[in-house]
């Protein structure tokens, strides 16, 4: 009796023990399965759809080969040395030295003749004439040129010794630099506007990006906003504000159901109008998403805008709603020009005032009219006559000093219109008037005559010709002074530049000469070079643009100039003559009629 | 010497446990309480720590789905595993998922595994830390299986193992499936589901100690009185008959004690009425004895004178003379028998011990007998030793024991040997006296020590004998302390034994002589001759007697 009562004390015991130690989380669990997750979408075709052909896709066509190795490097920026070293013989690919992903740089040339390959005892030898445009850097902006050669030299090998068909490499790459031909650049990348704030946060300012075509479209959007959070190209510094320190990025933005999805993480907290200025950036700089918009701030949905083309059309990127109205100087008075299929105004100045007129630069500002006139007196000297006001302009100032000779003044789309500005050459100065057609020199970081300079449809960056050579600038408008920041040279094709004026928002018309007198048409950076007109026939010396922009669309030309006293329209191309100019007298009998000169936009 | 502690121990629990009923209610209340209530505290602790678990399984399921949701969005972007900033995805999505910031460790670890691009996507961990065989193979497998699975693994990824669940999901993706996996510190809930374990132990030994002291209170409330009565009884039964308890209430246990106190007086007055009774009958019995020996001596004073004188008369009544004279004798043997009785009846009979060789003793017996066996020819054989054999015993009372032992072997002998045996050892000395007359019959050895008993009850008293003689002999063998045993079978004879202290005032434990004699046949075969016989527990609960095993302690077992 006594033992088995033990016993059971003893299990008793036991199982209590067991029990209490027995019952918590366990050391070690089974595999528990908790549902299933469908098998993954199959993947889409749209991979490296705008990949540069590879080594052997030229075959044994040398000249084919050298060009596909100008343009090996295209692409994105981690695989770019990748690509290149596919190129090149295996033994000369310690002569490329890697770099990190964010500070790969392209040095864009653009070649001045075609290769010149000849085959030597030596090897075949590539001999290339180079033009450097600049350095394309991982974040799309294009910089100017650090390198300085003018001639590069390789030598090809054929790949497999014993099959000369095989193909190609390059024997001796230029050490230290990834080459890319202007051609590849405009054929693998695309341009991408992206848009930052002044600094005074009215207005935006576009900055012209390269995106590679490699990039799928999902990704665009990650780029953009990336690229929105690093800040602006390095000219435009000056002039544009920046999202605050530190802003970034988290992972990518993606899309669900036709939203996009933004998540920033921002040191800072932005207040509600900040966020409604990023948001307009974000609008513009991705004008190919019309849909939903969702931007949070560490996680925390801060705005969401339900159309994205919706938001685009009520915040406008530039306060401009009408066409363009052309005008012309004829006579030595500004009289409107029709052109077929295009509505024409009324000369916004008052009569009183619009005589003895060289050249005019008119701008609106709201519901008035910003005018500057060049005219000439009695003593042939010209003189700004600048007014201000509601159409027809009837209260102008005439600047004091006198000048041998002024070019077409130009007004900064400045957003105050108590305090407007513009700009104008005159005997090889940049000056810059206000509403007092006061003049004040506005100092330049080039030394140089000036010979004509143009202001974009933002108001916040010029383009200037100055000493021969083509600039741009950003320009400051802080407490109402002009200040212009570092000048960027572009390099162009052209010489003896002339005239020069805002095509888009990121290109520019410059009339020069290729040998002979020429209008082309540049991208802001210079790398693009498109011929618009090889053929003017005389030297340009008045050009004048309406920039298209995607806030009013113009279809028709937008270029007008002025050759050897006649003016000339684009698209197509043709003069302009004297029975499309309106409000005019027909002279008298026996008088030669004048031709319409210094053509110009309203807008 | 341990072992010898233990089996001390044990010895002293085994008897508390078998002295005391609240030693015994106690230890049942507590080991059945024990059970009860670690049954109870298992099942809440169990329940406790499941759903921690669960909740815990849950909240990471949540965090799980919603990471697997990001992740998906995040990696749609991509169609090929090769894709340029795939990688920077990955970790920054894991660092996304962990919290954002890498620095910081919440001791969550999120991660991704791409086990179908090895090579091509390197796993990341965030915070960065080598997670190792946490993620076991058996998950892996599973959730590159396209299942969501969880797993509890202990590993040490800080500080200390830690209980880790580990949940993994695929994420699927236009380029296949990698695997997120999210491992969060069970250390909160382990801490928790601890804390709540060691509540319900705290509260469940609590609970049990109360009940044991519970029931030791009960059980002292009910054993008390029982041992009062219990003390009462004992009183009673060693004689102290005016004993009884204290009534205290009304209750069931004052019914017992008022129960118990008239049973003691019922009692008290019987015993009173049988000791009167019995005190009388005795008193009657020596009186009539004493009353009958004065006319007896008359009688037999005549009778003498008559008896002497039969040669003178008509031979007829000289044979009447005869037959007086010797029924005479009888009746004088008769009396001093009953008055012996009745001095040992009434408590009269003092032990004269002295020191005292037992040879001469047998001697004495042997020839004072020796003209009754030489008349029905029995030879009486002695084994006697040599040296003095000195007890401390009353030699009267043992030479009467002896006459009558050997009177009766004579008288029962059929005309065979009686064999005289006398052993001593250190403690004990013992007389056997063996006949091979008719024997007896099973039972009858204590039936022999009765007054008055026959084992024929039809066969006439021929031979002289009261019937009192064996009872009497047993009397004295108890004043001795000693002891008075029969052993007899059918056909084989008799043999007594008388075994006395050496010491008086000694008890008895063993006896020099054995009881049944070595020449006896056994009912089962018996030993071999000088053998041992066994005597042990057998198969359902008899006793199993067989010879004993070869070796083996001796032990000696009286009646």
């Amino acid at each position: 009796m006594t033992p088995r009562r033990g016993l059971a004390a003893f299990l008793a015991g036991l199982l209590l023990l067991a029990g209490i130690a027995g019952c918590g989380i366990p050391e070690e669990s089974e595999v528990r399965v908790d549902g299933q997750v469908t098998a993954a979408r199959s993947g889409s075709s749209s991979y490296r759809r705008d990949e540069p052909p590879g080594p052997t896709a030229s075959g044994t066509d040398r000249s084919a080969f050298v060009t596909n190795f100008l343009s090996a490097a295209a692409g994105e920026a981690d695989r770019a040395y990748y690509r290149v070293k596919q190129f090149v013989a295996p033994d000369g690919r310690s002569r490329i030295q890697e770099k990190q992903p964010s500070e790969v740089a392209l040095t864009v040339v653009r070649l001045r003749e075609t290769p010149v390959i000849t085959e030597t005892t030596d090897g075949i030898k590539v001999t290339l004439r180079v033009q450097q445009i600049g350095l394309l850097r991982a974040d799309g902006t294009l910089v100017p040129p650090v390198a300085t050669d003018t001639e590069y030299r390789f030598k090809l090998s054929a790949a497999q010794e014993d099959k000369p068909d095989a193909g190609w490499f390059v024997k001796d790459p230029p050490p230290n630099v990834l080459l890319l031909s202007d051609d590849a650049l405009r054929q693998y990348y695309q341009t991408h506007t992206v848009y930052f704030w002044n600094t005074d946060r009215t207005r935006l300012v576009p900055d012209q990006r390269y995106l590679p075509l490699a990039v799928p479209d999902e990704r665009r959007v990650t780029e953009v906003v990336k690229w929105l959070t690093a800040g602006p190209s390095e000219w435009l510094g000056s002039g544009t504000s920046r999202l605050p320190d530190g802003t970034r990025l988290i992972n990518n933005a993606t899309e669900s159901d036709g939203q996009w999805e933004v998540n920033l993480d921002m040191p800072v907290d932005a207040d509600d109008k900040r966020i409604e200025q990023l948001i307009d950036q974000l609008a513009w700089s991705l004008p190919e998403l019309d849909g939903q918009l969702e931007l949070k701030i560490h996680n925390q949905s801060r705005k969401k805008v339900p159309d994205l083309a919706a938001h685009r059309r009520a915040n406008p990127a530039y306060p401009i709603t009408d066409d363009p109205q052309r005008f012309c100087v004829y006579d030595g008075a500004v009289h409107p020009l029709a052109l077929a299929g295009e509505a024409s105004g009324q000369v916004p100045v008052a009569a009183a005032y619009n005589k003895g007129v060289v050249s005019a630069g008119f701008s609106r500002s709201g519901d008035a009219v910003l005018a500057a006139l060049v005219t000439t007196g009695a003593d042939q000297r010209q003189r700004l006559t600048v007014g201000a006001g509601a159409v027809p302009v009837s209260i102008f100032q005439r600047s004091p000093q006198s000048y041998a000779s002024m070019g077409r003044p130009v007004w900064l789309r400045s957003l105050d219109p108590e305090r407007p500005q513009g700009l104008v050459v005159a005997d090889g100065r940049l000056y810059r008037f206000d509403g007092n057609a006061q003049l004040r020199v506005v100092p330049l970081t080039v030394e140089g005559g000036v010979t004509a300079v143009a202001a974009s449809l933002d108001g916040h960056r010029i383009a200037a010709i100055v000493g021969g050579g083509l600039y741009v600038a950003a320009v400051n408008l802080n407490g109402g002074v002009v200040s212009v920041g570092p000048a960027r040279r572009l390099v162009t094709s052209l010489t003896d530049l002339s005239a020069v004026d805002w095509a888009t928002e990121n290109s520019l018309d410059l009339a020069g000469s290729v040998g002979r007198p020429a209008v082309y048409q540049i991208s802001v950076d210079g790398a693009l070079e498109t011929a618009l007109r090889n053929d003017v026939g005389a030297r340009v010396t008045h050009l004048s643009t309406y920039p298209l922009n995607p806030v009013v669309p113009f279809s028709s030309g937008n270029l007008m100039y002025e050759a050897n006293g006649v003016a000339y329209r684009n698209n197509p191309f043709d003069t302009i003559k004297r029975d499309q100019v309106l409000e005019v007298t027909p002279p008298p009998a026996g008088v030669r009629a004048g031709n319409p000169t210094a053509p110009f936009f309203l807008y | 010497m341990l072992a010898g502690r233990v089996a001390r121990l044990a010895g002293g629990m085994h008897h508390t446990w078998r002295r005391s009923l609240q030693v015994r209610v106690v230890t049942i209340t507590l080991v059945t309480s024990s059970l009860l209530v670690g049954g109870f505290a298992y099942l809440i602790a169990d329940k406790i720590t499941n759903i921690l678990v669960e909740n815990a399984e849950t909240d990471v399921r949540l965090r799980l789905n919603s990471g697997s949701d990001y992740a998906a969005k995040q990696f749609s972007l991509y169609s090929q595993a090769q894709e340029a900033q795939l990688q920077d995805t990955i970790d920054g999505t894991v660092n996304y998922l962990a919290g954002g910031d890498p620095q910081q460790t919440s001791g969550v670890v999120v991660g991704i595994i791409a086990d179908e691009y090895t090579g091509i996507i390197e796993p990341r961990f965030s915070p960065d830390v080598e997670v190792g065989p946490l993620i076991s193979r058996e998950l892996r497998a599973t959730v590159a299986g396209g299942n969501i699975a969880s797993q509890i693994r202990t590993g040490r990824l800080a500080a200390g193992p830690t209980k880790y669940l580990v949940y993994g999901s695929p994420v699927p993706t236009r380029f296949g499936q990698v695997e997120l996996y999210y491992l969060v510190p069970l250390t909160r809930q382990a801490a928790t589901a601890a804390d709540a374990r060691a509540t319900v132990v705290a509260t469940g030994a609590a609970l049990v100690l109360l009940l044991g002291l519970l029931a030791a209170l009960v059980t002292r409330l009910v054993v008390t009185p029982v041992r009062v009565a219990a003390r009462t009884a004992q009183r009673l039964s060693a004689g102290l008959l005016d004993q009884r308890m204290v009534v205290n209430g009304e209750d069931d246990l004052a019914l017992l004690a008022a129960s118990f106190n008239q049973m003691a007086t019922n009692l008290q007055r019987q015993i009173l009425r049988l000791e009167e009774m019995s005190r009388l009958q005795r008193r009657f019995t020596s009186d009539v004895s004493h009353e009958l020996r004065t006319p007896l001596t008359t009688v037999r004073m005549a009778a003498d004178l008559i008896f002497a004188e039969r040669d003178e008369f008509d031979p007829a009544v000289a044979r009447s003379a005869e037959l007086l004279q010797a029924e005479l004798d009888r009746f004088e043997e008769l009396l001093t028998d009953l008055l012996e009785i009745s001095r040992f009846d009434a408590g009269f009979a003092m032990l004269d011990a002295e020191p005292t060789d037992l040879v001469p003793v047998v001697h004495r017996v042997a020839d004072r007998l020796a003209g009754l066996a030489e008349r029905v020819g029995v030879a009486i054989e002695l084994d006697v030793p040599e040296a003095p054999v000195i007890a401390e015993v009353d030699p009267r009372r043992v030479e009467r024991v002896l006459r009558n032992l050997v009177g009766n072997a004579v008288e029962h002998g059929e005309a065979k040997p009686v064999l005289i045996t006398l052993g001593h050892d250190q403690t004990a000395v013992a007389i056997t006296v063996r006949d091979h007359g008719v024997g007896l019959k099973p039972g009858e050895e204590k039936l022999v020590f009765n007054r008055f008993w026959r084992a024929d009850p039809s066969r006439a008293r021929q031979t002289g004998g009261t019937g009192l003689g064996l009872s009497i002999s047993l009397e004295d063998a108890r004043l001795h302390g000693g002891w008075l045993e029969a052993w007899g079978a059918p056909g084989q004879g008799a043999q007594f034994r008388l075994t006395l202290p050496a010491r008086a005032g000694d008890r008895l434990t063993t006896s020099p002589l054995r009881l049944v004699p070595g020449d006896a046949a056994l009912p089962f075969g018996g030993p071999r001759d000088g053998g041992l016989l066994a005597i042990g527990p057998g198969t359902g609960g008899a006793l199993a007697v067989g010879p004993a095993p070869a070796t083996g302690d001796r032990a000696e077992v009286g009646s």
